[in-house]
């Protein structure tokens, strides 16, 4: 009896530590992000003059941080990524196109009813500097934190513009967005499907980000054509910040 | 059968003759078997890690795991990094171009090899190039950023025709030669026979004596980021606040001076690549010397060549990848004009002053003297003369 009872109590065992090995066995998969820099829904080309309103222009750089990349189903939150830096315009780049960049995750697999992202970085991590980071991390870049604003630079979109079409560049644009009152997160809703080899684009259009309320920005406004040295006046980049909603979708 | 002793000979000589060569032509990394022309296990090889000394302030520094940072191998580095045996005619070493008390340049225009012959562009500062690692876009060295690494780098000088004319295999034979190096070698890497001494060993010590290179955090700009609101004077403060386009002093708006985009964070520059207008260039292919499109073959990065550092400037003059500007007040000058026109010349190079619609176009005005005197002491505050004092980094022999 007492041997019975040994048994009973052994496979007792056995059977509760299955139970419990099936409910951890959730299934985890790679999930990519990629990341695409557009305008006009074309891939952006680096020095092409595109047109605008009734001139011209043309980017050189653009780059850009994003924090809390989070899945979201329902009221859960399942977190991919603190930070990540973001560069379509490298300098090794070997021709014009701006690079594709993928952002690989590890997610459990299932269907999440949407995608929170996080443009810049997010205050905890702004008050940090380079120095605080190890070498490799995307927070230790040197060229990426502004001394005079004690900031990430969290996105930075550089170019050209011909004002008068006489082939001189006389618009000079110098967006780099900073400071945590321009960080701005933004939650896409629409089905993301985590499984093996699923993925998204995030698609980042610069023709949409200098659209505002259905108008050009007027980039001959020598005070729009960059975002303003003093830490206290941040109109520019928040009116940047603020378009981003409209100038990135989730596909 | 009898053997005579000449016999003996032949062949003995033959088969010791067939093992020489077999031994000295490995010159890679090391390969464990009996036969050694010479033998360096009896020297201990204990090697001891080394900590780079920073300044708190300035961030990490990246160290590949395939050469960390060692004693042994700074101080053979060291060596090597001062020693002309890696040339051709043993006249030349790294400092021949990279000297102390110019903050590692050779302060000429161009520099000029053991041959006689100028090269074409200017010997860059090393000053904190162990960062160029650490840098947001780019990963390389030189002007063009042809090397994606100090190792990389450290090989390309000595079989350059025009800097020290050598080829490695001489260099290595006469490094084999010295008992002072074998030891060292074995030091450092913990290699087993001196045949073992290579190329990419000497290019990995060299570079990590270059990763000691760091500034030591007692210029006056470090004394004020460390919390002495009086290291910089008025026109210092100012010429800081322009170079960071800080914009308000005191009340009054400042000028940008742009410096910072190109030239920035803590070791003052981001080792990206940008067209700096110095040249006019009306098509891309007009470029005298093409930078960095050389190495991507992208038209659209001919012209633009790798920020250098400006901490030390004031230090090492003459400036510009060909030297062309002898002074500070020549390349404010320029700066301050906003370069001449070309096709791909960085947004950032544009008149300084503040900008003001005019028609259609947007001028620049208000950049007065002062400004560029504000700038330029601020750029002498940037002077780290213990760096360039430092008996760690001096010439060992």
């Amino acid at each position: 009896m007492k041997q019975l009872g040994l048994i009973l109590f052994s496979m007792l065992l056995i059977t509760l530590s299955s139970c419990k090995d099936k409910t951890t066995e959730t299934p985890v998969s790679d999930y990519t992000l990629t990341f695409k820099a557009t305008y006009n829904g074309q891939p952006l080309e680096k020095y092409k003059y595109y047109d605008y309103s009734d001139y011209k222009v043309r980017f050189s750089r653009f780059n850009t941080y994003i924090s809390d990349v989070i899945l979201l189903k329902g009221t859960e939150e399942v977190k991919l990524s603190d930070v990540e830096w973001v560069d379509f315009t490298p300098d090794d780049a070997t021709n014009n196109l701006a690079l594709e960049v993928p952002l690989q995750f590890q997610a459990t697999e299932g269907t999440y009813t949407g995608i929170k992202i996080g443009f810049g970085v997010r205050p905890d991590l702004n008050a940090k500097r380079p120095s605080d980071f190890p070498a490799n991390h995307p927070l230790a870049k040197e060229t990426e934190y502004w001394l005079g604003w004690k900031s990430y630079i969290f996105s930075k979109v550089e170019g050209q513009g011909d004002s008068n079409a006489d082939g001189n560049d006389d618009i000079f644009l110098l967006y780099h967005c900073g400071s945590d009152a321009v960080y701005r997160s933004y939650t896409f809703n629409q089905p993301i499907v985590v499984a093996p080899g699923s993925g998204n684009s995030v698609e980042m259009d610069l023709k949409k980000l200098f659209t505002i309320n259905n108008q050009w920005y007027d980039l001959r406004i020598p005070t729009n054509q960059y975002t303003s040295n003093n830490p206290a006046d941040v109109t520019v980049a928040t009116v940047l910040m603020d378009n981003l909603v409209n100038a990135v979708s989730v596909k | 059968m009898r053997i005579y002793l000449w016999q003996w000979l032949v062949v003995s000589g033959i088969f010791g003759t067939v093992l020489f060569m077999v031994a000295c032509g490995n010159n890679g990394s090391p390969t464990p078997g009996p036969v050694s022309a010479c033998d360096l296990t009896d020297i201990p090889y204990n090697p001891q890690p080394y900590t780079i000394v920073k300044p708190a302030h300035f961030p990490e520094i990246f160290i590949p795991a395939d050469n960390p940072m060692t004693v042994e191998g700074v101080q053979l580095g060291r060596r090597l990094f001062y020693d002309p045996i890696l040339s051709g005619d043993s006249t030349q070493s790294c400092s021949s171009c990279h000297l102390p008390h110019g903050s590692f340049t050779d302060n000429k225009d161009v520099s000029v090899g053991i041959d006689g012959i100028a090269g074409r562009r200017s010997a860059m500062s090393l000053l904190n190039v162990a960062y160029v690692r650490n840098s947001a876009t780019s990963d390389g060295l030189f002007w063009d950023g042809r090397s994606k690494s100090l190792e990389a780098q450290a090989l390309k000088p000595v079989e350059d025709p025009i800097e020290m004319h050598n080829t490695w295999p001489n260099a290595l034979a006469k490094i084999r030669e010295s008992e002072d190096y074998k030891t060292r070698f074995r030091k450092a890497f913990g290699i087993t026979a001196c045949e073992d001494i290579s190329q990419e060993l000497a290019a990995k010590a060299i570079a990590q004596f270059e990763r000691i290179l760091i500034s030591s955090g007692n210029s006056k700009f470090d004394q004020y980021l460390a919390g002495d609101n009086f290291a910089l004077d008025d026109e210092e403060l100012d010429g800081k606040l322009m170079f960071f386009d800080e914009g308000l002093s005191n009340g009054l708006q400042l000028p940008d001076a742009e410096c910072f985009h190109c030239h920035g964070g803590l070791t003052l520059t981001g080792n990206q690549f940008f067209n700096n207008g110095i040249d006019s260039a009306g098509l891309l292919t007009d470029f005298k010397d093409l930078g960095r499109g050389e190495v991507t073959l992208n038209e659209w990065d001919n012209g633009k060549f790798r920020a250098p550092t400006l901490r030390n400037i004031a230090m090492s003059a003459p400036y510009m990848h060909d030297g062309r500007f002898v002074s500070l007040d020549e390349v404010l000058g320029h700066y301050i004009a906003g370069g001449k026109p070309r096709p791909n010349k960085d947004p950032f190079i544009h008149p300084l002053g503040f900008p003001m619609q005019q028609g259609t176009q947007t001028v620049y005005t208000g950049f007065t003297p002062y400004h560029k005197q504000a700038l330029l002491k601020f750029l002498h505050a940037l002077t780290d003369s213990t760096f360039v004092n430092n008996p760690d980094i001096q010439n060992p022999f």
